[in-house]
């Protein structure tokens, strides 16, 4: 190999050296933050309905300045080469998107679109080949929040709260059933989406404990709706 | 069906077409890479071919290393042309996200391109040569190219230039041959060696090449051992390994020569 040859692709691998440094120094700050914000939605499962909402609000700073990080990755990559570096940062991303569906789902109990959850993290479509939330990435984060509301659906009941297991029970199934319309590879999300089956089938069990001695009421119920 | 349903039906739907559309695009783009394999394989194989059953007796060895070398770039042109349509298929922000689907055809194309490279030149070719032979007419490069592929198609042009130095040692001028090929191999191992840490599977086939030199090696030294018996001019000396080697070299070629399959490193 001549010493030009050889200089050309050093050249090549250092910049990716470089650039693989300076990406994960960022992730490092993702993954404070992410766990950060997990960290405290953790007591969503021993916290009352009225104290909730200010709990919420003490996860949103840190939810916010998501924004730095992905404007910050956003200017490191390349164009074009999102793909190539998104690994490294995929579990915090989709650590973020959990926290943020969370937070909506216990705020609106609704489902936070893909759109809206790019805006809260602040991820710009201009970014497109640089920085996006990819779909695979969304849909990773919405298992781990049925992952978390099948806990929270336990949890909610020990304090007394009998309305929210049901309330899960029909948003947790709407998602699946937009799952089940994916054709999905053999990959983790498909392996994840398998196991969104038990977390529906604890839920049912929550909901059936609950309606059969009519703590819940009774308009609401709605257990011959399972899927 | 309520309302939240009926919404969350239509966003996992566009998620669907597009998800089926990836899905789909990168089987297409497996399916190509399967077929550059199979491409390249059959250029290696030519190179071999037209290397070892020409007439001996007749050809001048530069002479018949530019035939074959000629075929070749033939048979790499109608890869060429798949790859152009490859580039068309992961134009912008696509390629890094088929990449990997794409490396396997990419690494046995580079393996059969550097293989012709040398017959011609006597060289390694290098890596903006390699991504100039993956161009447009109009100069665009259909996709970058990776270090990392250029570098592992590469390594395994040396498992084939293990073949064609054993398979020529019984040729006239062969044995020369085999020396040449012994210390460009050699030379390719040491280069190679300095970007092993960024590459996994370099190390890996780092391996392989090591024991694919000490094939040559190993022959290059019975030469040696065995020339020092007579005391004749080369010349003499091919006649008597024609006839000596015929034997040992059908042994050998069976024992170490096409039998890694070519599938060890595809997916």
């Amino acid at each position: 190999m001549d010493a030009e040859n050889v200089e050309r692709i050093n050249q090549l691998l250092d910049q990716d050296v470089e650039l693989r440094e300076k990406i994960k120094d960022q992730v490092t700050e993702f993954d404070k933050k992410t766990r950060t914000m997990t960290g405290l939605l953790n007591r969503i499962h021993s916290t009352p309905p009225d104290a909730l909402p200010a709990l919420l609000d003490s996860v949103r700073p840190t939810l916010e300045s998501c924004r730095d990080v992905t404007a910050a990755i956003a200017a490191l990559v390349p164009p074009n080469q999102f793909w190539r570096w998104k690994e490294m940062w995929s579990n915090s991303l989709r650590s973020a998107v959990f926290t943020a569906a969370l937070i909506h789902y216990l705020q609106t109990g609704g489902l936070l679109g893909l759109s809206e959850t790019s805006e809260i993290l602040g991820i710009q479509a201009e970014w497109q080949d640089r920085f996006t939330l990819a779909i695979e990435d969304y849909l990773h984060g919405l298992i781990t929040l049925v992952n978390e509301l099948s806990r929270l659906a336990v949890n909610s009941v020990t304090l007394g709260n009998f309305e929210q297991p049901i309330k899960i029970s029909v948003f947790v199934k709407d998602i699946f059933a937009g799952f089940s319309m994916l054709n999905l590879k053999n990959d983790t999300l498909r392996r994840r989406y398998d196991s969104l089956k038990y977390d529906i089938k604890k839920i049912e069990e929550v909901v059936y404990d609950v309606s059969l001695r009519k703590l819940a009421p009774s308009s609401k119920v709605d257990v011959a709706g399972a899927v | 069906m309520s309302s939240s349903r009926n919404n969350v039906v239509n966003v996992f739907d566009a998620f669907r077409i597009d998800l089926d559309e990836h899905n789909d695009r990168r089987e297409r783009l497996i399916k190509s890479s399967r077929d550059i394999t199979n491409l390249s394989k059959k250029v290696i194989f030519l190179l071999h071919r037209v290397m070892t059953t020409d007439d001996v007796s007749t050809a001048d060895k530069d002479d018949r290393n530019a035939r074959a070398a000629a075929q070749g770039r033939e048979k790499l042109k109608e890869i060429q042309k798949l790859f152009a349509a490859v580039g068309a298929e992961v134009q912008g922000d696509r390629f890094w996200r088929y990449q990997r689907n794409v490396s396997p055809g990419l690494q046995e194309y580079i393996e059969a391109l550097s293989f012709t490279h040398y017959l011609e030149t006597g060289k390694l070719i290098s890596y903006d040569e390699v991504q100039q032979s993956l161009t447009g007419e109009l100069g665009e490069s259909y996709f970058p190219l990776t270090t990392e592929d250029y570098l592992l198609g590469l390594s395994d042009l040396t498992g084939e230039l293990m073949r064609y130095a054993i398979s020529s040692i019984s040729q006239r001028g062969g044995r020369m041959k085999a020396n040449e090929v012994c210390t460009f191999v050699r030379n390719c191992k040491s280069d190679f060696e300095v970007f092993t840490p960024h590459f996994r599977e370099l190390r890996k086939k780092q391996s392989v090449t090591s024991s694919s030199l000490e094939k040559i090696e190993d022959a290059a030294y019975a030469i040696a051992v065995r020339a020092s018996e007579y005391d004749v001019p080369p010349e003499m000396l091919d006649d008597i390994i024609v006839r000596s080697v015929t034997s040992e070299d059908g042994g050998s070629r069976n024992r170490r020569g096409y039998d890694d399959g070519g599938y060890d490193h595809d997916y």
